[in-house]
């Protein structure tokens, strides 16, 4: 499934906008990005490394020859790309559960978008708008967003046990090492094999 | 600056694909039908141009009908959507792309409108600016690592995990000297490689008969597995 | 307050009955007619949710796969609007639910090979004399309709400690803790079985995640069959016959514990978060504390919220992992729609700690879950709780107890610097549990059941 590369999930979704609606939302997006708190609960949720939305305005369509056929549209386009990690359904579970209200900001502005809750109706839009990915790398597909993070605090941990290790008698080591090995132990899940994405 | 987060940049092009065939397939056929036998771990061409954290490639046929009242709308070109996050800046990683992959991004990008060859990384690059799209909001869970850190700093994790399980219950001075000993190891470390991976990429792992865990470090990496 | 129509929906789908005995029929059906005669005929017999004045000497009910509704005539359209994961049955869902290597199908019992399994006829009683007179009951109106054949007796029973039985199965932990509360459920609740407020008050979850027809947690009619008379009050149930390695459990508990400082009871409790008496770890990290263990205020009253470090429950834990609490953040919210309710019986001859035991002697548990949708509650937990350990951060570790175990995995169990609270890993993980069987079936109200058996399914 081309989607899918190791424990990570490509997604890409494109949905129509009426164009007088489009600035609304490049002003939500404006102020969602000078918000830290806006970003807070998808870091919280852990499992998408990269995600991004991109307005398309109907005329902005790339033109590069005079032989391409101009583009006619009359609606503007919300493309939406998500790199996460666990399953379709349990990814949208989980937005749909904890973070409707930035959803609904983000996608009321679409045509048909039937609200983030009851979920059944939002699966069926997105499976609706959803097209498929032909080709995905991962520079570390044996890692979920969870696995990255957790590597930086054993390294970081590591570090500064081996410097301030580094000229104690064994006696000291030794109290030092249980001190590191309570520090990292909560973050050495072994990467590797994700789930069938169900 | 939207494109960008920390230090990781957020790339959107859409490049027009060309209407027509070329030879007995049409272009947007010839993409997929290229990109279907194209290796996604180490030997990606994403692998080559290894400030690649993430990048997808997708043949976009068509914008979608939601549904009346909505009304029903073509576009005219198909677009090979390219999302890529990368660390650095723009100009270099395009250039990257035609000078450390030049095979994989002709074999794809010319199927594309206007598009001028790999011969002239700085054309090339251009090229991609023109069909760049301005990425609106781009969410970064982590924004400040490169690839090449986080590849290291997962292979030491491992290594870690290995090393607390091997040395469980040994004596203070036992542990301390096979540290000594770890710390080398981690210093004269291979590179790992990018995109790399086991088996599968996404079945649960088998039952009886799958090999044990080994210590990573241990592990050179010849560019083993596919 | 939701009013369930109790006489409607089948008692197994409201509670475990807490019944010693049992025995689960497996039947493949004759063909329709008399397949529905053999329904229309088991219909009175069926135990139904209502209260008991007396307690009855055993109970019946009954479910189906989807093989067996399909065996049954019912109408295309209507077989086709069921969840696709239980159309499938569970054999067809191996890749999702690990059950490859030693727990795949192969390895089953031969019942469980050959998609015959078409009825789920479960017989609990209090003595084994009553489950005599109720299976034979079950055989009288077998052969008599000739509309269904006996493929496998499963005798399941409680263990029995001095005489009693208890809650104990063969690995030696006290189980049967933990079941979701919601909506409706009408038996005494108990603080920690339902879903945290953000006050950090324990309330019933909503009655749709385990009967169908009613509102979930999702603010919706759960996905469902049509026509609703068929779905609703029904519920979704789960059958796995796991069999334990109890000689591998015991060595492996031994060897482990002769390095761990804490001991080899606490070491036990860790790999579960319950000591074996069913003390929560949570609650008591250092020692068993029956008192806390008997007290239904507090056997199932915990979080997590002060243990995010995992000192006290290890993070990877059985129970944290299948119930996390509110430690999955967000005020417990990603949790709610995962819940599933329990049912089972150990079976096989209990060996007490000390005497020789084998893994090849037939022991384990029969185990059973009632849920609105087997993909995302029962499956869900299994493939991303058991057998993974990202939303745990414990990356691609399984579950020490339940996962299919190729002896490379480990189980950390986070420490402190107290000596008897050490971290420590265990490594080289076997499998102490393998899969021998079984299925998805739907387990129907008693209108439904009436529906089928009169041939009156009308799908839209």
């Amino acid at each position: 499934m081309t989607n899918i590369n190791g424990k990570t999930y490509a997604m890409n979704a494109i949905t129509p906008m009426k164009a007088f609606y489009t600035p609304i939302l490049q002003l939500i997006f404006f102020l969602l990005g000078h918000v830290k708190a806006g970003q807070a609960d998808l870091i919280n949720l852990s499992f998408i490394h990269f995600a991004r939305w991109v307005v398309v305005k109907r005329h902005k369509f790339p033109r590069l020859s005079d032989s391409q056929p101009e583009e006619q549209l009359h609606y503007d386009y919300l493309l939406f790309f998500s790199n996460f990690n666990g399953s379709w359904n349990q990814y949208i579970d989980a937005f749909a559960d904890v973070l409707s209200i930035g959803l609904n900001l983000i996608w009321r502005w679409s045509v048909r978008y039937p609200g983030a809750r009851p979920v059944t109706d939002f699966k069926r839009y997105i499976a609706l708008v959803q097209f498929d990915t032909d080709y995905y790398y991962v520079a570390y597909p044996r890692a979920a967003a969870n696995d990255v993070k957790a590597a930086f605090r054993v390294n970081d941990a590591l570090e500064d046990f081996a410097r301030a290790s580094k000229d104690m008698t064994p006696a000291e080591f030794g109290g030092a090492y249980l001190k590191f090995v309570t520090q990292v132990q909560g973050d050495l899940g072994a990467t590797g094999i994700g789930p069938v994405g169900a | 600056m939207p494109n960008q987060s920390g230090n990781v940049y957020g790339l959107t092009i859409l490049s027009p694909i060309i209407h027509g065939a070329a030879g007995d397939i049409s272009h947007d056929c010839a993409i997929r039908d290229y990109l279907a036998g194209l290796p996604r771990d180490h030997r990606s061409l994403f692998a080559k141009v290894s400030s690649t954290h993430l990048a997808r490639l997708v043949v976009m046929d068509d914008v979608v009908f939601v549904g009346t009242p909505a009304r029903e709308e073509h576009l005219q070109s198909k677009y090979l959507v390219f999302e890529t996050n990368f660390d650095g800046d723009l100009d270099t990683y395009l250039e990257r792309m035609a000078r450390e992959a030049p095979e994989e991004v002709h074999a794809v990008w010319q199927h594309c409108v206007g598009y001028p060859g790999v011969k002239d990384p700085a054309a090339f690059a251009a090229y991609m600016k023109k069909c760049q799209i301005e990425t609106t909001y781009f969410f970064a869970d982590v924004n400040n690592k490169t690839v090449q850190q986080t590849l290291r700093a997962l292979k030491l994790q491992s290594g870690v995990a290995h090393f607390i399980e091997a040395n469980q219950g040994k004596s203070a001075s036992e542990i301390q000297t096979a540290f000594r000993q770890f710390l080398e190891k981690v210093r004269h470390a291979p590179e790992p490689l990018a995109g790399e991976y086991e088996g599968h990429p996404h079945l649960p792992a088998r039952g009886a008969g799958a090999t044990g865990r080994t210590d990573p470090l241990a592990e050179e990496s010849e560019g083993h597995h596919g | 307050m939701v009013n369930l129509n109790v006489a409607d929906i089948q008692g197994f789908v409201l509670r475990g009955y807490n019944f010693p005995f049992a025995r689960y029929l497996l039947l493949e059906l004759e063909g329709p007619e008399k397949g529905r005669d053999f329904i229309g005929r088991i219909i009175p017999h069926i135990t139904t949710g209502q209260r008991w004045e007396n307690k009855p000497q055993s109970t019946v009910n009954l479910a189906f796969t989807h093989k067996g509704l399909a065996r049954l005539g019912l109408p295309d359209a209507t077989l086709l609007s069921f969840p696709v994961e239980f159309f499938q049955g569970m054999k067809g869902r191996k890749e999702i639910l690990c059950d490859t290597g030693r727990n795949s199908s192969e390895n089953w019992d031969e019942v469980w090979r050959n998609d015959v399994v078409h009825v789920w006829l479960g017989v609990h009683a209090l003595t084994p004399e009553a489950l005599e007179e109720g299976c034979a009951e079950m055989e009288r109106i077998m052969q008599g309709t000739g509309g269904a054949y006996l493929r496998q007796a499963q005798d399941a029973k409680a263990v029995f400690i001095d005489n009693k039985p208890s809650s104990k199965e063969h690995f030696g932990y006290t189980d049967g803790f933990g079941n979701p509360d919601f909506e409706g459920a009408d038996r005494h609740s108990q603080p920690g079985q339902g879903k945290l407020t953000k006050e950090g008050d324990w309330v019933p979850l909503a009655t749709g995640e385990f009967v169908l027809g009613y509102p979930d947690e999702a603010g919706e009619l759960p996905v469902a069959p049509v026509p609703h008379l068929l779905a609703n009050n029904g519920s979704f149930m789960v059958y796995r016959k796991l069999h334990e390695n109890v000689a591998t459990f015991r060595d492996y508990l031994d060897e482990q514990s002769r390095h761990y400082a804490g001991g080899k009871e606490k070491l036990a409790a860790k790999f579960v978060g319950r000591w074996r008496d069913g003390t929560p770890v949570e609650l008591s990290p250092d020692a068993p504390d029956p008192a806390i263990a008997a007290d239904p205020k507090r056997n199932v009253n915990f979080t997590f919220g002060r243990d995010l470090d995992g000192v006290r429950c290890p993070i990877g834990a059985h129970v944290r992992r299948v119930n996390p609490r509110d430690s999955a953040g967000f005020h417990g919210l990603l949790v709610n729609r995962r819940r599933i309710s329990r049912r089972g019986l150990p079976y096989g001859e209990y060996v007490p700690e000390g005497e020789a035991v084998s893994d090849k002697d037939d022991r384990g548990v029969i185990f059973m879950v009632l849920n609105s949708s087997i993909f995302r509650q029962f499956e869900f937990v299994h493939q991303q709780w058991i057998e993974y350990g990202n939303d745990a951060h414990q990356g691609s570790d399984k579950d020490l107890m339940l996962g299919n175990h190729d002896g490379s995995g480990k189980f950390m169990i986070q420490g402190s610097t107290d000596p008897q609270n050490p971290p420590f890993v265990c490594a080289r993980l076997p499998q102490f549990v393998e899969l021998r069987g079984g299925d998805y079936f739907f387990m129907p109200s008693l209108t439904a059941l009436r529906l089928i058996a009169d041939n009156s399914v009308d799908p839209r």
